[in-house]
């Protein structure tokens, strides 16, 4: 064991390792990049879904249900349906069905807590901005979503991370990223290489979950700070029965 | 209400418990054995495959012939690579595997395959010795890796063989598998035999052999693909396979490979049968059965058996 983790201490120390078209850098970048666009896609998707669905207070069965279904679709399977679909367009092979397939993934965490967000934010706040003259965007703008960020930013950082851990299908058809290695590795039967790439997707993902982890702290609004709740899982839907009501 | 709770939950954990422990579905409906008496006398052999039809069908062929010579035969098929399938056999957890010449050398023993089968396979049974290990008569019939471009794309660039594709490669996007510069029936033996530089043309990566890389060809996603020439999506998408006329591609005729002690215990009909199987499977052989399965969606017992019946054994 000791001596397995020497040789993949001496493949990082490889400068090979980190050059050409196969090297940590090059894919490292492409790792990023559809990890990237996945998840904006995912928010620019799921984020507006949910502020609705929060703010009107209906559609919590939607909810429910998309979050199951979220969790429960592989994202292989869903990956390589696009890449059937894409083919007759010339975009089978390369990144587009990962990213597909890795926005499917990182949505439903992403409705599901804006959606929790919301609800949980104290009614009578909501009563008295109404009751100041807010109209419904002016309430979500500068109450609800305010409140409710922390929660909100929680679901971006559950999607960001599982998208990271996830973009590496992309290898198998023709979308590089880290996961190229890890596929090198097994077809050629490299086990330092294979874990060695793991390693690296695993040190990306924890970075991901650290970076989103203080940007939700930052961006948490000073009086919410010293609440005892502090949302650090995606939020449950079904809690707060109470705040069913608009 | 609590004790229907607990027993649906125990009834649950013990369907879980008990479907964990089922047998697999290793066993086949068996050809019926052959006399009697002799199947006392004869070892018990454990079939193994790797993972992917063309070496599950030929096994299965050999499973299925010896039971009709009178040995009792259980299966393993599909357990995986090279990495899997070798130390099962090395250790005894299957007696029997087919195997190509080429990649067995190559990818388990680091030796280096060439085309002439005599040499390759003399310098495979001299690793295999070491391991306790036995190679029968190869087959005729050989599955290497090729490449294959759309019908459309040869006519329209005239090409038949590699040195013809070789003439047009920069024209044209590559299809071929991740590990591709590292392989030598690939990257190196590209550039080495027929001057094919693979790291300066247009590339996409894919597993080859796979029917997502056939699939990608056939949608001209991309213009040439790294296929296995036995791959039963040539003949279903109509695509060329060029010819290999400077001979990048190592011996890979397939070798049934078997454990000395049970050699030792089963004496020649073993041999006899195992070889008169394969002096039958021939390339176009290997090809119609994979064509069956995969196109057709035969199981491999049902085309064993018919291979075996349609060849009279």
């Amino acid at each position: 064991m000791i001596e397995f983790l020497g040789e993949v201490a001496a493949w990082f120390a490889d400068p090979a390792t980190w050059s050409g078209r196969d090297g940590i850098p090059v894919r490292l970048w492409e790792h990023l990049w559809i990890s990237g666009v996945s998840l904006t896609a995912a928010i620019g998707v799921g984020l507006p879904l949910g502020l609705a669905i929060g703010h009107t207070g209906k559609g919590a069965r939607a909810v429910v249900a998309i979050a199951n279904i979220g969790r429960a679709v592989p994202s292989l399977g869903l990956m390589g349906l696009a890449f059937i679909v894409l083919l007759p367009l010339g975009l089978g092979v390369g990144p587009l069905p990962t990213i597909i397939a890795l926005t499917a993934l990182g949505i439903p965490p992403i409705v599901v807590n804006a959606y929790v967000g919301l609800r949980e934010v104290d009614r009578d706040l909501v009563e008295a901005a109404r009751g100041m003259g807010m109209r419904a965007g002016e309430i979500l703008r500068r109450v609800e979503i305010p409140i409710a960020l922390p929660v909100i930013l929680a679901g971006v950082r559950t999607s960001a991370v599982q998208i990271v851990a996830t973009a590496t299908l992309a290898a198998a058809i023709g979308g590089g990223t880290l996961g190229q290695l890890i596929y090198i590795g097994f077809n050629v039967g490299d086990q330092v290489r294979i874990f060695g790439a793991a390693l690296v997707v695993a040190a990306l993902s924890i970075a991901t979950e650290i970076g989103f982890a203080t940007l939700q702290r930052a961006a948490t609004s000073p009086g919410l700070r010293d609440r005892a709740y502090v949302p650090t899982e995606p939020a449950q839907v079904g809690r707060g029965g109470a705040d069913s009501s608009p | 209400m609590r004790t229907n709770r607990t027993f649906v939950l125990g009834a649950a954990l013990l369907a879980l418990v008990v479907s964990a422990c089922s047998p697999g579905e290793d066993e086949s409906p068996g050809a019926s054995a052959g006399g009697g008496s002799q199947a006392a006398d004869l070892p018990t052999l454990t079939v193994g495959s790797a993972g992917f039809w063309e070496s599950a069908v030929v096994a299965e062929i050999y499973a299925q012939a010896l039971e009709g010579a009178g040995f009792t035969v259980e299966r393993q098929l599909e357990q995986g690579a090279r990495d899997v399938t070798h130390p099962a056999l090395v250790d005894g957890q299957i007696d029997l595997m087919p195997e190509y010449i080429g990649g067995y050398l190559a990818v388990t023993y680091g030796g280096e395959p060439t085309p002439d089968i005599e040499e390759s396979l003399a310098a495979l049974r001299e690793e295999l010795e070491a391991d306790g290990l036995v190679a029968f008569e190869p087959t005729p019939g050989t599955d290497a890796d090729g490449f294959a471009v759309r019908q459309e794309t040869a006519d329209e660039l005239d090409l038949t063989t590699m040195s013809d594709l070789a003439e047009v490669a920069d024209q044209l996007t590559w299809g071929v598998a991740q590990e591709c510069a590292e392989n030598p029936n690939c990257g190196p033996g590209l550039e080495s035999v027929y001057g094919i530089d693979i790291a300066s043309l247009d590339v996409e990566t894919l597993g080859a052999c796979s029917t997502a890389i056939a699939e990608a060809l056939n949608a001209s996603n991309i213009d040439v693909a790294q296929v296995c020439t036995t791959q039963p999506e040539i003949a279903g998408f109509n695509l060329v396979l060029l010819e290999d006329d400077q001979g990048l591609a190592p011996a890979q005729n397939i070798v049934p490979v078997v454990r000395q002690e049970i050699v030792d215990e089963a004496g020649d009909l073993l041999e006899s049968t195992l070889n008169d199987v394969s002096a039958l499977l021939t390339t176009e052989e290997l090809t119609n059965l994979g064509a069956a399965i995969i196109l057709n969606g035969e199981s491999y017992q049902d085309a064993a058996s018919q291979w075996l019946a349609d060849n009279g054994l």
